[in-house]
């Protein structure tokens, strides 16, 4: 059976997140090869190229990949508006992203400026598009909620760290003289701070009552937190580039964002634990483990503002928000989000029977073993830049997370093309 | 789930995408004339999509507790 034609101008066709989210599993491969790749551990310098370049293939190949798909459906679902222009918007976003998310970490590796200065322009004309596009289905969205607003801030938030990455690839290429330290120090807030904290935080508002049947967050927290979010950021990274003299806003800024960014754990630990339904869920579970790492995250990072000098704390920091906070999220999010879209494509494409249940479409074995798998790799991160037989712990991690997970979507693509060819 | 014979149809505090089904199971047995009013928790937008190519009318109303009703009955 054929699905019936749906009104695409609403909704893509499920083929588009499906081909970021099958893309992303290969950056996880990846990344675990570049971080072997040295002869030394690449996680006791924060600076090796290694390092470098398999950071750059988890936040562009795999997290970007996953977040620039889902927003594809994330938008006419949860606002009500599509990407203009869809068919142009996907592969223009698509294609230059996975070159690029190629491109850059293999500049990064193999020391290459002539593959940095392919990969920027090619990413940066992806990253145009999707915010250019998003922003334009943002526009023209009628949904007003607090769900809407956290998108819009961190699309923005994304705006601004593609500018400084794009400055600092080129800069790195052709060897100009630009304050590194401070760019590079900006470029990450708004890109984990920014995009993806706020990214998480306007779907959290959604997903955590929808799935996890959990009261609503109150109304003032949802209406308030990325707003006070994106301001605090915005502060610290102007006044960390813009003006030194005035170091001071720069702490109270970034105090505070930490204390935000806890709170919004610390919130959403809180309504799980009032949820209504109380079975064991590895979504749910993979969820707990992110809102846990960011609190983590969040005491470090604000020990760190108080007491710079301590180099560990930073990098610990950077792997609970990055691997336990980011990448759990993301897991979590997609195992629930991939079920529902096989689902929900094959009943309103007009399939009445014989629709498996969401809780058959990815055997939830796989995603107990995925969540176990995480927590071994994230401990490994933990204590990697010290003890070297855990960083190859951390590669091992994550080729075999990125195995486990390709093989999960695999298996929810077959039971889609299976339900079709027998109806 | 509520349901009555009044075509009321409460759908709050069910997790995806059992609103979705009750939905579109009610909707066929509506009797023309008639309407089906839904109490749901979040606007459900793929559900407009799905109304309008079914040949639905719908009208959707934002209540004081952050919760929907929304009116569905046979286009004119």
């Amino acid at each position: 059976m054929k699905p019936i034609p749906l009104n695409t101008e609403q909704a893509p066709p499920i083929s588009v997140p499906l081909r970021f989210f099958t893309a992303a599993p290969l950056f996880l491969l990846l990344a675990a090869l570049m971080l072997v790749s040295g002869a030394d551990n690449s996680f006791a310098n924060i600076h090796s190229p290694e390092l470098l370049a398999a950071t750059h293939c988890i936040t562009l190949g795999f997290m970007a990949m996953i977040m620039m798909g889902a927003m594809q459906q994330i938008l006419p679902v949860v606002v009500g508006s599509p990407m203009p222009a869809s068919r142009l918007t996907i592969w223009l976003t698509y294609l230059p992203l996975l070159f690029g998310a190629l491109l850059m970490p293999a500049g990064f590796l193999l020391g290459k400026p002539v593959l940095l200065n392919f990969a920027w322009p090619v990413l940066g004309l992806s990253f145009i598009t999707f915010i250019s596009a998003s922003l334009i289905g943002l526009a023209r969205a009628p949904a007003r909620n607090a769900t809407k607003t956290a998108i819009l801030l961190s699309i923005l938030a994304l705006g601004g760290a593609i500018t400084v990455g794009m400055l600092l690839a080129h800069g790195y290429a052709t060897g100009l003289l630009l304050p590194y330290n401070k760019l590079a120090t900006a470029h990450i807030s708004l890109s984990l701070g920014g995009w993806v904290l706020l990214l998480i935080i306007g779907v959290s508002y959604q997903v955590v009552p929808m799935f996890q049947l959990t009261p609503n967050y109150p109304k003032w927290f949802a209406r308030s937190l990325a707003p006070a979010i994106f301001i605090v950021l915005v502060l610290s990274v102007l006044s960390l580039l813009l003006a030194p003299g005035l170091h001071w806003v720069a702490i109270v800024a970034q105090s505070l964002f930490w204390c935000l960014a806890g709170c919004f754990a610390v919130a959403t630990l809180w309504l799980q634990g009032k949820r209504r339904r109380r079975v064991a869920d590895a979504t749910l579970s993979f969820f707990r483990l992110g809102m846990m790492a960011l609190m983590c995250a969040s005491i470090l990072s604000l020990a760190t503002v108080f007491i710079p000098a301590i180099d560990h704390l930073a990098i610990l920091s950077a792997t609970l928000f990055l691997l336990g906070f980011a990448m759990s999220l993301i897991h979590g999010m997609l195992y629930k989000i991939v079920p529902f879209l096989v689902w929900f494509h094959l009943f309103r494409g007009g399939v009445k029977r014989g629709v498996p249940n969401m809780k058959e479409i990815i055997p939830e074995t796989w995603m107990w073993r995925h969540l176990w798998l995480h927590r071994g790799t994230l401990l490994a991160a933990l204590f990697a830049p010290w003890w070297s037989a855990a960083a190859w712990l951390v590669a091992l991690g994550l080729l075999l997370q990125g195995m486990l997970l390709g093989y999960a979507l695999l298996i929810a693509i077959a039971v889609y093309r299976r339900t079709l060819e027998r109806i | 789930m509520r349901e009555n014979m009044a075509h009321e149809l409460d759908v709050r505090g069910l997790s995806p995408p059992e609103p979705f089904v009750h939905i579109m199971r009610a909707l066929p047995a509506l009797p023309a004339g008639a309407y089906l009013r839904v109490h749901i928790d979040r606007e459900p937008y793929p559900l407009y999509e799905v109304l309008r190519g079914s040949g639905y009318a719908w009208q959707t109303t934002a209540l004081a507790d952050g919760s929907f009703s929304i009116r569905i009955g046979h286009s004119a």
